[in-house]
């Protein structure tokens, strides 16, 4: 009987390692429960399991032999037994060992560390600083207390100018007693004071934005107030027109609202442009108002210096809380300024 | 300006509405609206303030009569005059040249004064105008015809058969046809007869002179005033009109006499009477308008756009410019000579403006390639970034805030300068609670911690949990003489304690810079409590205050919170602030760490005791942490305290040996019992 026949050791190693290796590869493709206990029955199954067979071939083994085949029988039986437990564990995850303790609520509130919000006008800014950069215009900066000749007079607005009105700027004074002399300063009404600042100091080609606080004495309401901000760009060269503008300005719109929105230009004033243009963006099927724009003005361009005839440039200006407020759906300029907590966290 | 549409027709066929308005806002006239009033149509127009030649329909027309290409018809008003020249009768004299340019009067006798006829009552209404006879009618309707603003006095009512036009006498006062009484003050021009003030020049007329339905002879004024003139006395009285509007932004002198024609055409239609001969006419006459070079290759640079020159020239010649050969024989140019009604256009540069705004903003492309640049961000704005970055991450909100605060605010806190604050000559309205009763707001501040604390107030008056605010702005600080400096300050205000402020602000300046260590010294500001504050150092150098706040503050900001306030210098932060971060060799040897508790006088401070563990062993000491304070009088007796500290040792070169280590003990133990007397307990 082949029962009877010896079997050499080699030939049972063999048998073990391919028995065991089938196992592994059956067991790790089983998909469901059904599939693994179907596998488990034909690898380990305690009557007809396959390596039941083989271990029965066990009496075959030269006696000297015996002691290394029994060890390979038990390193391939734990290793099939752990195959299958891997499967099994992969399957259901060990559903029977998992009890949910409820006295346990993942639900309660963690332990929020709390994160400040940027203030909505700085948020504006700083999308704005973004989109012109990207642009190629480098943010600038100047004095908020400025001098007649920054804030009006190389902006050709001159002495006899309504613009000039005390009551329509905040000149200022030295608060001590002694200082008697009227010293002309003022905080300045418009950013284009930087323009003029860069401009004294820096040859053309000229590139810049300017941003920051400005000041005009309106008494403060839902849509005023005395303090508030201003985005200005400018950008001097030797062949630059209104279609510069008009490009500059629909690349600042389509980028700052998403998608290819239409601009337009119409006639305007303004001491410091001629031409002097408003521009609007067509957005939700109407046209809104974006700020005022225009070719700089020869008056300004000689007044730091340059020579009219050979280069040119456009500037362009608008107002940083308005935009902020179209964007926030904020009603109440006041609101801006008034800090409260739970309106600066709604950002 | 409001015109009416049957009106402009008068003038020019006119499209639709739609077309028509359109037209008019993308050329410079922004159409802000139009309502239907009886059966004419109001069209609302701005005019922005450099075209006073379109304060009145004609100017309108014109605008349109360019726009569409069609005819403008204008009246060509020829009163009949007869009998003895007005000059026998009735003398205009100017005392104040500077203030009124030009002054002239014509003379109608024998008018009836009475309603005025449908059509004219009409066309006022539909711009918003009640009739009130057809004499007043009559000259506001020329008024708003052509923009020259006229004045009809009751010339039985003038005495002294004459005008003067001068300066106010001392406490003059006039009563106005709105019947208020005005106190006249120098630098006003008043229109007076022989004896008194009857009107005030370009503003309004006087009640004592006005045309009533008795009066029976009209003398008729049309005059030119110094617009700064009429814009401060319109201010200073706070009386503004329909005149005083239109003089404000200048006008065109050359139109004086024809509105004066035109006016008493109209009165002796409407309402009979004879116009005397002649006119009195007074001052600067019109100068005539020096021609402008107009060089056509200009259009292309300054718009973008190529305009064939026939219809550039044609465009000019439209809106009524005089156009002739270049002066330098050239094909390129052209000279120009701008109408008396353009006092807008003086240069080459408004000539370009006129030829672009009616060819049309519209054909300027908005997608042609503007050249590359590449843009730079400031080492200064990066910081700014980090700072904000870091400071909402440790959960600040941003507050932002007026620059302007009253002076209670102003002298709570004058740490960075003791200039005094400048001064607005305004205060700012309307941007204080109205619990600080009225305190004007017009001082430059010094500080972002007030307004900072005043926010605090609110939140806490409206019951906000987790007040956490800081601003980044500037602060204005005065310099003898010249501009004042500008230094851009980080103002917080918490709820949390001392301790956790300073914490942050020490995590603040080391994300900016790893090696710099933020030392502290005494101080001693009214704002801040005397016992739990610093003043905050850089490397020597002021970095700002740190501290709770005093109760006095507390009291003045009406605090029921407890709050604590930083100020820093962002100027400093930046100079700290390293630009790009270098790779060190990060050792690969074990660390040691060893604790200490020291026994020492009462007033060592850590910051001391700190900075010898830091000298002892500059090369193994890795890091030094603050564990804990005891105090045990028994034991160590009067004004001891412990302070347990522990420190992190590792070599760079190979793993500290047992002696290394010791040695290093040894060092921190002897520095600081030789810097600040510590005893090393144990």
């Amino acid at each position: 009987m082949s029962s009877d026949t010896a079997m050499p050791l080699d030939e049972f190693i063999k048998q073990l390692e391919s028995l065991a290796a089938e196992a592994e590869q059956t067991f790790q493709d089983a998909v469901d429960a059904e599939k693994l206990e179907t596998a488990r029955v034909e690898f380990l199954g305690a009557r007809q399991g396959r390596l039941k067979s083989v271990q029965k071939s066990l009496g075959r083994i030269d006696k000297s032999d015996k002691p290394a085949a029994g060890k390979k029988l038990n390193e391939v039986k734990n290793r099939i037994q752990s195959s299958f437990e891997a499967s099994q564990a992969n399957l259901s995850c060990g559903q029977a060992e998992r009890i949910r303790d409820l006295q346990v609520d993942p639900s309660l509130p963690g332990q929020r560390p709390r994160i400040g919000r940027l203030h909505p006008i700085t948020q504006t800014i700083e999308e704005l600083k973004d989109i012109m950069g990207r642009l190629g215009f480098t943010p600038a900066e100047g004095p908020e207390v400025e001098d007649p000749w920054h804030n009006f007079e190389a902006l050709n607005i001159p002495e006899i100018h309504p613009a000039r009105d005390p009551l329509d700027n905040f000149y200022l004074s030295l608060a001590s007693k002694q200082a008697g002399l009227d010293s002309q300063l003022l905080l300045r009404s418009q950013t284009s004071t930087v323009q003029i600042r860069v401009m004294e100091n820096t040859p053309p080609p000229v590139r810049i934005i300017s941003l920051g606080r400005v000041y005009r004495p309106d008494t403060a309401d839902a849509t005023h107030y005395p303090m508030f901000h201003q985005m200005e760009g400018l950008l001097i060269d030797t062949e630059v027109s209104l279609a510069d503008l008009k490009t500059v300005l629909h690349l600042f719109a389509t980028n700052y609202l998403g998608e290819d929105v239409p601009v337009r230009i119409r006639p305007s004033f303004f001491p410091f442009t001629e031409p002097s243009v408003e521009a609007d963006y067509y957005w939700n099927g109407k046209w809104v108002e974006f700020g005022g724009a225009g070719i700089v003005d020869p008056n300004v361009l000689k007044s730091v210096g340059y020579d009219p005839d050979a280069v040119s440039g456009f500037a362009f200006g608008l107002g940083v809380e308005r935009l902020c407020m179209v964007r926030h759906k904020i009603t109440d300029i006041r609101d801006l300024f008034t800090n409260e907590v739970r309106f600066l966290r709604q950002f | 300006m409001l015109v009416s549409r049957d009106w402009l027709k008068e003038y020019v066929a006119l499209p639709n509405h739609d077309e028509l308005v359109d037209r008019l806002t993308m050329s410079g006239l922004n159409h802000e609206g139009s309502e239907m009033v009886g059966d004419d149509q109001q069209i609302d127009l701005e005019v922005t303030s450099n075209r006073s030649d379109c304060l009145g329909h004609i100017g309108v027309a014109r605008e349109i009569s360019v726009l569409f290409e069609s005819p403008l018809k204008l009246p060509a008003p020829q009163p009949a005059a007869a009998g003895a020249d007005i000059s026998q009768a009735f003398d205009v004299q100017i005392d104040c040249p500077e203030l009124c340019y030009r002054f002239t009067a014509r003379l109608i006798r024998g008018v009836k004064v009475g309603p005025s006829p449908d059509w004219l009552v009409e066309r006022l209404q539909t711009v918003g105008i009640a009739s009130v006879n057809n004499i007043v009618d009559i000259s506001n309707y020329v008024m708003l015809e052509c923009g020259q603003p006229l004045h009809t006095f009751d010339y039985d009512q003038l005495r002294g058969h004459k005008i003067v036009v001068r300066e106010p006498a001392e406490k003059e006062s006039l009563v106005a046809i709105d019947h208020n009484t005005y106190a006249l003050q120098p630098g006003m021009c008043v229109i007076a007869d022989g004896e008194r003030a009857v009107g005030l020049g370009g503003v309004m007329g006087g009640a004592d002179t006005e045309v009533t339905d008795k009066s029976c002879n009209i003398l008729v004024e049309a005059a030119f005033f110094n617009p700064m003139c009429i814009r401060a006395t319109a201010r200073k009285l706070k009386l503004h009109s329909a005149a005083s509007y239109r003089f404000e932004r200048s006008l065109n002198s050359e139109n004086i006499d024809w509105a004066s024609r035109r006016c008493c055409e109209l009165i002796m239609q409407l309402a009979g009477g004879q116009l005397a001969e002649g006119m009195l006419d007074v001052g600067r006459p019109p100068t005539a308008r020096p021609p402008i070079e107009f060089r056509f290759p200009q259009l292309q640079r300054i718009l973008g756009i190529a305009i064939p020159r026939e219809t550039a020239v044609a465009i000019l010649e439209n809106l009524g410019f005089g156009v002739s050969a270049g002066a330098h024989d050239s094909d390129d140019s052209i000279s120009v000579t701008a109408p008396a009604w353009r006092l807008d256009v003086n240069r080459e540069i408004d000539l370009i403006e006129e030829v672009g705004r009616i060819y049309g903003y519209d054909k300027v492309p908005d997608d042609i390639a503007v050249p590359m640049a590449a843009s730079v961000r400031s080492h200064e704005d990066r910081v700014m970034q980090k700072i904000r970055h870091a400071i909402t991450a440790a959960g600040f909100d941003e507050a932002m805030t007026a620059s302007l605060v009253p002076e209670a605010w102003s002298d709570c806190f004058t740490a960075w300068s003791d200039h005094p604050p400048l001064k607005s000559h305004q205060a700012m309205l309307g941007v204080l609670d109205t619990s600080w009763q009225n305190m004007p707001v017009n001082l430059l501040r010094r500080s972002l911690l007030p307004s900072l604390l005043e926010a605090f107030r609110i939140n806490e008056y409206k019951q906000n949990d987790q007040v956490e605010l800081f601003e980044t702005a500037r602060v204005y600080l005065a310099n003898a003489d010249g501009l004042p400096t500008e230094p851009i300050k980080l103002g917080i205000v918490s709820e949390r304690s001392y301790g956790e402020l300073k914490g942050i602000i020490e995590a603040l300046v080391g994300m900016l810079n790893t090696q710099v260590v933020v030392e502290t010294d005494e101080c001693d500001l009214p704002l801040l409590d005397i016992t739990e504050s610093a003043e905050l150092l850089l490397d020597g150098q002021r970095l700002g205050w740190v501290g709770k706040i005093s109760p006095a503050t507390q009291e003045l900001f009406r605090l029921k919170r407890d709050a604590t306030v930083a100020e820093l210098d962002v100027g400093l932060l930046n100079h700290i602030a390293t630009r790009v971060a270098l790779h060190g060799q990060i050792s690969p040897f074990p660390a040691l760490t060893r604790d200490f508790n020291f026994i020492v006088e009462e007033a060592v401070r850590w910051g001391d005791l700190a900075k010898s563990v830091r000298e002892a062993s500059p090369e193994l000491l890795e890091s030094i942490r603050y564990k804990e304070t005891f105090r045990n009088a028994e034991k160590d007796g009067e004004n001891k305290k412990r302070v347990l500290l522990s420190v992190v040792l590792r070599s760079a070169e190979a793993t500290l040996t047992g002696e290394q280590a010791e040695a290093a003990c040894q060092a921190i133990v002897n520095h600081c019992k030789d810097r600040q007397g510590a005893e090393l307990l144990g």
